[in-house]
C-alpha cells in the first residue's frame, strides 16, 4: 500500500486518482472528528467535504514536512473553529435550530446537552479550545496534540487542565 | 456526571461514515462548481474593467468643442465634390441670413476658414 507521502506526489503530478484514494483512507477519521462535533450527519459531511476541497488546492504546494495526518488535523482543528465561531453568530442571532440528533445515541446526553458543551468550549481561549477539541473528538495523547499545536507536552496538559476547570464552572453554573 | 466522563462518551460513541465513493462524487462536484463560480466572478470583473476602460478612452475623445467637428467636416474645402460644396454655400448662406448676430456667425465661418468670408477678411485677396 502506498504511503500517504507517495499518493501527494502522484496528485503532485497530475494524478488525480491519487488524491483520490487519499480522501478514501482518511474519510472516516476527519468525518468521525465533525460528528462528535456537530452531531448532525449533513452538517459533519458538509465540513469533511469543505476540509477535502482546500486540501486540494494545498496539497499542490505541500512540501511534506510534516506527516498528512498532522497537516489534516490542523486543517480539521481550523474547520472546527470555523464551525464555532460561525455558529455562536448564529446563536446571537437566534437561527439556529435544535439539530436532529439522527443517529445519535443521546443516553449519555444527561445533564446537559452536547450542544451546550460545544458552545461552552467555543467560549474558551483558542488554545485550550483546541486541545480540549481533539481530546473530546478524537481522544488524542498529549504527545500527539503537543506535536499538531507545536507546544510542549506539559503545556497541552496545563491547557486541557484549565479548559476542563472553566468548561464545569460554565455547564454547571 | 463527571465532564471527562462525558468527553469520554462523546469520543466514544459510533457513527457510520459516508460512502466513499458517494462523498468524493459531491466533493469533485461542488469542487467544479465553486471553481466556475470564481472563474464567473474573475471573468465578470475582467469583462467590467474593459467596459470601464473602453468608456474613459471614448469619454476622453470626446470634446464641448463644436469647431472640432465642424472643422473636420468643412476645412478642406477644395476638395469638396461640387454637390458638396454647394450645400455648405447653401449652409453659410442660411445661417447668415438666420443669425441674430451676423458678425458672430461671420466669425464662426471665418474660423473654420470658410473661403469667402476668409477673401473677403483679406480685403479681397486670394
Amino acid at each position: 500500500m502506498k504511503t500517504d507521502h507517495e499518493l501527494i506526489r502522484e496528485f503532485q503530478d497530475g494524478n488525480n486518482t491519487a488524491f483520490d484514494e487519499l480522501v478514501k483512507r482518511h474519510l472516516p477519521n476527519t468525518y468521525g472528528f465533525f460528528i462528535k462535533f456537530t452531531a448532525d450527519e449533513v452538517e459533519a459531511e458538509d465540513l469533511a467535504q469543505d476540509v477535502f476541497i482546500k486540501m486540494f488546492k494545498a496539497l499542490k504546494k505541500f512540501r511534506f514536512e510534516s506527516e498528512f495526518k498532522t497537516y489534516l488535523f490542523r486543517a480539521n482543528i481550523n474547520m472546527s473553529n470555523t464551525y464555532l465561531r460561525r455558529n455562536k453568530w448564529r446563536n446571537l442571532l437566534h437561527l439556529d435550530q435544535a439539530p436532529d440528533p439522527g443517529y445519535m445515541d443521546t443516553t449519555y446526553e444527561d445533564g446537559w446537552r452536547r450542544k451546550e458543551l460545544w458552545d461552552a468550549v467555543a467560549k474558551l481561549p483558542s488554545r485550550q479550545r483546541m486541545v480540549v477539541t481533539m481530546r473530546i473528538a478524537q481522544e488524542m495523547p498529549y504527545k500527539a496534540i503537543s506535536e499538531i499545536m507545536g507546544i510542549s507536552e506539559n503545556s497541552a496538559k496545563v491547557n486541557y487542565h484549565h479548559a476542563v476547570k472553566a468548561l464545569k464552572e460554565k455547564l454547571e453554573n | 456526571m463527571n465532564i471527562e466522563n462525558k468527553f469520554q462518551q462523546i469520543a466514544q460513541s459510533g457513527f457510520n461514515a459516508p460512502d466513499g465513493d458517494t462523498f468524493l462524487k459531491n466533493l469533485h462536484g461542488e469542487r467544479q462548481r465553486r471553481y466556475q463560480k470564481k472563474m464567473g466572478i474573475v471573468n465578470g470583473f475582467a469583462a467590467a474593467s474593459m467596459v470601464f476602460v473602453l468608456s474613459l478612452v471614448t469619454f476622453n475623445q470626446l470634446t464641448d468643442d463644436p469647431m472640432d467637428y465642424a472643422s473636420n467636416d468643412l476645412k478642406k474645402i477644395e476638395v469638396m465634390d461640387s454637390e458638396t460644396e454647394e450645400f455648405v454655400y447653401d449652409l453659410a448662406g442660411y445661417l447668415v441670413e438666420n443669425s441674430n448676430d451676423i458678425w458672430e456667425t461671420l466669425a464662426f465661418l471665418d474660423k473654420i476658414d470658410f473661403e469667402p468670408v476668409a477673401t473677403m477678411n483679406d480685403g479681397g485677396i486670394q
